[in-house]
């Protein structure tokens, strides 16, 4: 068989082997570790590799089962195993005695093998199966987080991506349709008029399964409702690699995406609120996972504007960033883990003084927020100096949006920091006795050491994986070493401090780490934002609901006239035509041959009228 | 022409009458006169083989089948034989008249010109047709015959040992 | 190769019967299924065709229309031998069972593989009458009464199709398709056009349509459970629907009347069968008119006259083998369990028994035609056919036909399956393996042809047309 299934069928049928195999069966932890191992193995083995492979499937309608493997994706794949594989481990540990493990591992097994299948095929609508097939994993993943909320929570996943999703249809129909091929190596369009329109709905879709605004609104309640792990590379990467992934084919493959023109301006302005707004939100939340999974939506913000930008610096910008933010997002979301096993609770009012008790977790924990928040020398500052450059020659509000952005990040991880790990001991932190287990330690530590790689030795993911997607757009331009235009470089350190003396402020004006920030949430304007934003008043999910209750109103008395004529007349009239054959039939076989005779004789004259 | 008319109504009044009659006995002699009569009509119309055939098989082979099966059951009692026949005339008096119409009906439909029989080249020795031409026919006929004993065995050997 | 199909099962029948009672009623059921897998084998692996010369001898022919068939054939037989070896008592009723089923099997193959009216007879009669020996021989008064009922309505079938062959063998002066067909295409004359008729209603009676269909719903409940599955599964059709399509297609053509007319009497039997199915309460009962609605939607197609009509009818054939057969299967694992086939007094089986539960909602769907199951698409085609040829009122029919379908069957599902398990029953446990194991492979080859259709398209469907 050939290599480039196996990444879609090896973990789609472990997944149904773990679906099927009863639940006494210890072993089927090692059994997703193993099969994520393997599909790293093939993800590796893949990589730089250029591949292909076609076959027609029922033939009609452009619906081809096509393979490509090339340089982009190849990358995405290599770092979704990285990834599954990272959490696999992780999850052996944390998620011991919980409920639902099959099904947990089953679905991430899936969800590995759809994503596999987004990333390598070249067929719009074979992309579209397996995207759906992503949408179905992520209803089951939330679904059995055994909160009482979970149910509602994953049918507001499903409705608010699946509405992206029916949009995106629509797009990847008009795209089709204009191109005339359905396969995606082979379309490239220009942008204006219908065009226009098919490239909006793709994006919709991208950006949503991304997380950006205004699809964001699930994430925060899955943060709650969802298990931890899901978090942690759901939202926290899967869907950034293949949202980005996507939206990236999208402006530099099938569309080609100019600088300066009304599509990037709009992409920029997304990623520019996305950006403020999430973050403006993640800076007064008081649970640990809602905040991580603000900050998540927030960093979406920051991609989108890198590749809006359509300059190759903010292009490479916004895709660096992309894998910079999975892995320091995946380490934050696995110390929030971490907390949450050892402590029980990630009510950050309950919390404090973790430092001394859970040791490594902390450090992990510091290195991802100095990456987050942009210090110089780790990985974000990189790819965050790079999209400030592209934001800079594209507009200076975009600019002042990212470093405001930087900023409020910054000053939520303080506030994070110190209200769980600082400060005095909360109630909860009392039962700590030492650091979570080591397979959950592994690939916190994995993660923070990339941190610092990726950071200092930035050059290697650079040219190695991101290069080759520009091509021959980066005119020679070398990304890598320090940024070029040491401006930016200070107006980040001062951001920086700006953010720690705000944090000092807050601290000694409320007292405790938690409240540091609680002059920003009192603010005269603002405080009035998040008391609407708390009351649900800007989610377009709720908003949506309430609309559709109205309407459903309405039409319920439409309805009643026609249900009468369903309902009421077809029923009686059936009951009558069957109560008629019922008595007709009477089991008397002299009128069974009578019937049958009469019916020979009447063929027999309608036969013979033709003759006539 | 006329022997055939004869031979035909006489044919069709025997067949009414093996149904008709009361007797089950009587039936089984009234099918075995009917197919006398359908033999002659058979030897009328030249083809000796196919009379004796009809002959031997139906008015001998199946009338011995039927009064033999027939001395297994036990006569029902003169109640219900009563029942059983107590209105026949009224329920069924319409068949025969629904046959006489359908048969003044059929030779008035069919009385266009055409309907001289053609005389194709058919091949007519009659060992010739059976092994050389109709071979699957042959065939299926021996499993008919074995399923037809087959059948009887299966029915009517457990009836014997529980009587 | 063709004549294997007939003389294999021949000598597996002689070979039992020999002697040696003790070891050969031991053997019988494990050499009818090697027999009736041999067949699905052969067919599904193309194995052999044209290889024996003795082929020419006794002028069997297998092409695309046939192998559908001889496939179904196998399949049924298979499953129906395991579902006998689950319900019937005793092991002497069993061997007798296995017997006749060979004896079947001989006369389907037959049917399916002769290309001359009268062979089609005669194997119709071996067919016949093992039918009527397996639906009697539980020996109690409803088998016998609905045996009789199948024995004398199939008795008026033959006469009117042996006076129809003897016309036409006035005319065309041989049997064989082919002759008759040239001599009978375009021929006006009121007796050949009578002949055609005759032989129609014969064909019809047999298939069990409306209303030509009042053996049916006795002879299908009243026959034992595994005899059910069986002859509603596979007899009907080849003794009814095969010969029709072939006989309509090769033989007489199709005219405007013949088309009219098989569209008319497909149209009313849907309606009749479902309509009757609603109301019923004896689950087999139910299924019985259920399936003279489904026999209709394949003549409905077949009356269209076009090659897609013909490919969506025997498509439809072969799907409706598979899902009648299981749902018979699964109403004899029911009835086994329970003891009752009264739908009324049952609810809630599904708790027990779960495999018969979810195997009969995969078979009901895809008599509804639901996607992406098999009975969809043979509808679609079935609709899309009447649609492009024109009868757009006789789509819409097919389509709410397939509407009353799906009630019945949610009503059935509703009271036997789900809900609250009734008490009377709440200690009964799954049927055996035997009966179990053919629901799954008729679920699975259900579930299969509909997911993989993309693929069956070019090895069913396509070559059924080199029929037309």
């Amino acid at each position: 068989m050939n290599t480039l299934l196996l990444p879609v069928i090896i973990p789609a049928l472990a997944a149904l082997a773990i679906f099927l195999i009863p639940k006494k069966w210890p072993m089927r932890e090692i059994f997703a570790v193993l099969v994520a191992v393997f599909n790293a193995i093939i993800a590796w083995y893949l990589f730089k590799k250029d591949m292909t492979l076609v076959f027609p499937w029922g033939g009609a309608w452009g619906m081809e089962f096509s393979f490509r493997l090339y340089g982009f994706s190849g990358f995405t794949l290599l770092a979704t195993a990285f990834f599954a594989l990272l959490i696999a481990i992780y999850s052996t540990s944390f998620m011991k005695d919980k409920e639902h493990v099959s099904q947990f591992y089953a679905y991430l097994l899936l969800i590995l093998a759809q994503i596999n299948g987004v990333v390598l095929s070249d067929n719009l609508i074979l992309m579209l199966f397996f995207w759906e097939g992503m949408l179905l994993t992520m209803f089951g993943f939330i679904a059995i987080g055994g909160k009482k909320e979970s149910i509602h929570t994953a049918v507001k996943a499903f409705i608010i991506n699946g509405t992206t999703d029916l949009l995106m249809m629509a797009g990847i129909a008009i795209t089709g349709y204009l191109a005339g091929t359905f396969t995606i190596s082979q379309i490239s369009l220009q942008t204006g008029g219908l065009a226009s329109l098919a490239f909006i709905l793709l994006i919709i879709g991208a950006i949503s399964k991304a997380g950006s605004m205004p699809f964001h609104t699930w994430i925060p309640d899955a943060a709650t409702d969802a298990p931890l792990p899901f978090m942690a590379f759901g939202p926290g990467s899967f869907e950034k690699l293949v949202g980005i992934y996507f939206l990236a084919r999208i402006c530099l493959n099938i569309f080609t995406l100019s600088p300066g023109s009304g599509l990037s301006t709009m992409l920029m302005i997304i990623g520019a609120i996305t950006i403020l707004a999430a973050v403006m939100m993640a800076l007064v939340q008081k649970d640990y996972k809602k905040l991580l999974s603000y900050h998540a939506i927030s960093q979406v913000g920051y991609m989108i504007l890198g590749i809006g930008t359509a300059l190759p610096i903010g292009i490479i910008g916004g895709l660096f960033h992309m894998l910079n933010n999975a892995i320091y997002k995946d380490c934050l979301f696995q110390t929030a883990g971490a907390v949450e096993k050892q402590t029980g609770t990630t009510d950050l009012y309950k919390l404090g003084g973790l430092a001394s008790k859970m040791p490594v977790t902390f450090i992990c924990f510091v290195i991802a927020a100095l990456s987050i928040s942009g210090t110089p020398f780790f990985n974000g500052f990189f790819s965050k100096e790079l999209i400030y450059d592209g934001a800079l020659e594209s507009g200076m509000i975009f600019y002042l949006a990212a470093v405001v952005g930087s900023f409020f990040t910054a000053a939520s991880f303080l506030k994070l920091g110190h209200a769980a790990y600082f400060g005095t001991p909360g109630e909860s932190t009392h039962n700590v006795k030492k650091d979570v287990p080591l397979t959950m330690l592994v690939p916190m530590i994995v993660l923070a050491v990339l941190c610092i790689f990726f950071g200092v030795y930035n050059a290697y993911p650079l040219n190695a994986y991101f290069m080759p997607i520009i091509g021959a757009a980066a005119n020679g331009h070398s990304f890598s070493g320090m940024p070029a235009n040491f401006t930016l470089v200070i107006i980040t350190i001062l951001v920086l401090v700006l953010a720690y003396l705000n944090h000092k402020y807050g601290v000694k004006k409320f007292g405790a780490g938690i409240k540091a920030v609680d002059h920003i949430h009192h603010a005269p304007v603002l405080a009035n934002i998040y008391n609407m934003a708390e009351k649900r008043y800007f989610d377009p999910y709720e908003l949506g609901l309430k609309f559709v209750r109205i309407f459903s109103k309405a039409s319920f008395s439409v309805d009643r006239g026609i249900d009468w004529i369903y309902n009421h007349l077809s029923v009686r009239a059936t009951q009558v035509a069957t109560n008629g054959i019922k008595k007709a039939h009477t089991g008397n076989f002299s009128m069974y041959i009578a019937w049958s005779l009469g019916g020979m004789i009447i063929l027999v004259i309608w036969i013979l009228r033709t003759v006539r | 022409m006329i022997l055939t008319l004869i031979l035909l109504t006489l044919l069709v009044l025997a067949a009414v009458w093996t149904v008709m009659t009361r007797s089950l006995m009587m039936s089984a002699v009234g099918l075995a006169l009917t197919s006398v009569i359908l033999s002659i009509i058979i030897f009328t119309l030249n083809s000796p083989l196919a009379g004796v055939f009809e002959l031997s098989v139906c008015a001998g082979l199946i009338t011995v089948v039927f009064i033999s099966t027939m001395s297994l059951t036990k006569p029902i009692t003169r109640t219900e034989f009563k029942k059983q026949t107590k209105d026949r005339i009224k329920r069924y008096w319409y068949m025969p008249v629904i046959i006489i119409l359908i048969g003044l009906g059929c030779a008035l439909m069919l009385t266009a010109p055409d309907l001289k029989p053609l005389t194709p080249a058919i091949e007519n020795d009659v060992r010739n047709v059976m092994w050389k031409v109709r071979q699957t026919d042959v065939l299926g006929q021996i499993i008919i015959l074995l399923a037809g004993v087959f059948g009887v065995v299966v029915l009517f050997k457990e009836r014997k040992k529980n009587d | 190769m063709a004549l294997l199909l007939i003389l294999i099962p021949l000598a597996s029948i002689i070979l039992l019967n020999i002697g040696f009672k003790n070891a050969m009623t031991k053997l019988a059921i494990w050499l009818s299924l090697a027999v009736s897998a041999w067949q699905v084998a052969m067919i599904i692996f193309k194995v052999g065709f044209d290889s024996l010369n003795l082929v020419n001898v006794f002028n069997l022919e297998i092409d695309g229309l046939s192998s559908v068939l001889l496939l179904s054939i196998g399949i049924v037989a298979f499953c129906s031998i395991l579902v006998g070896n689950g319900t019937i008592c005793c092991p002497k009723k069993k061997f007798n069972f296995y017997n006749l089923i060979l004896l079947s099997i001989i006369g389907m193959n037959g049917i399916v593989m002769v290309r001359d009216l009268f062979s089609m007879y005669v194997f119709l009669e071996i067919t016949a009458v093992s039918a009527f020996i397996l639906i009697a021989y539980q020996e109690d008064k409803f088998s016998m009464e609905g045996s009789f009922k199948y024995l004398v309505l199939s008795a008026v079938a033959t006469v009117m199709m042996l006076s129809s062959i003897a016309i036409l063998l006035m005319y065309a002066g041989n049997t064989s398709f082919v002759m008759v067909r040239d001599a009978v295409q375009g021929m006006n004359s009121p007796l050949v056009l009578t002949a055609i008729a005759l032989f129609v209603v014969g064909l019809l009676i047999k298939g069990g349509l409306v209303p030509f269909h009042g053996w049916l719903p006795d002879a299908y409940t009243s026959a034992p459970a595994s005899v059910s599955a069986f002859i509603a599964g596979i007899v009907t059709k080849t003794t009814g629907i095969y010969t029709m399509i072939r006989i309509v297609s090769e033989v007489f053509g199709f005219s405007e009347t013949i088309k009219m007319i098989l569209m008319i009497v497909g149209l009313i039997s849907i309606f009749v069968g479902a309509l009757a199915a609603l109301g019923q309460n004896d689950f087999k009962r139910m299924l019985a008119y259920s399936s003279i609605s489904q026999v209709g939607y394949i003549i409905l197609s077949l009356g269209t006259g076009t090659a897609l009509g013909v490919a969506g009818a025997v498509f439809h054939l072969f799907n409706h083998s598979i899902f009648k057969t299981q749902l018979f299967i699964n109403s004899a694992a029911v009835e086994k369990q329970t003891g009752t086939r009264d739908m009324d007094s049952m609810s809630g089986l599904s708790n027990v028994m779960p495999v018969t539960g979810w195997t009969s909602v995969v078979a009901f769907l895809s008599t509804a035609g639901i996607p992406p199951l098999s009975g969809f698409w043979s509808k679609l085609i079935i609709v899309i056919a009447l649609w492009k040829a024109g009868y757009y009122w006789f789509a819409g029919l097919a389509i709410i036909g397939s509407l009353i379908t799906l009630a019945y069957f949610l009503y059935m599902q509703r009271r036997v399956f789900f809900g609250k398990i009734n008490v009377n029953f709440k200690d009964i446990k799954e049927a055996g393996a035997s009966i179990i194991i053919p629901a799954i492979i008729l679920a699975a080859i259900t579930l299969g042809v509909g997911i993989f259709f993309p693929y069956f398209i070019n090895t069913i469907i396509v070559p059924v047309s080199s029929v037309f």
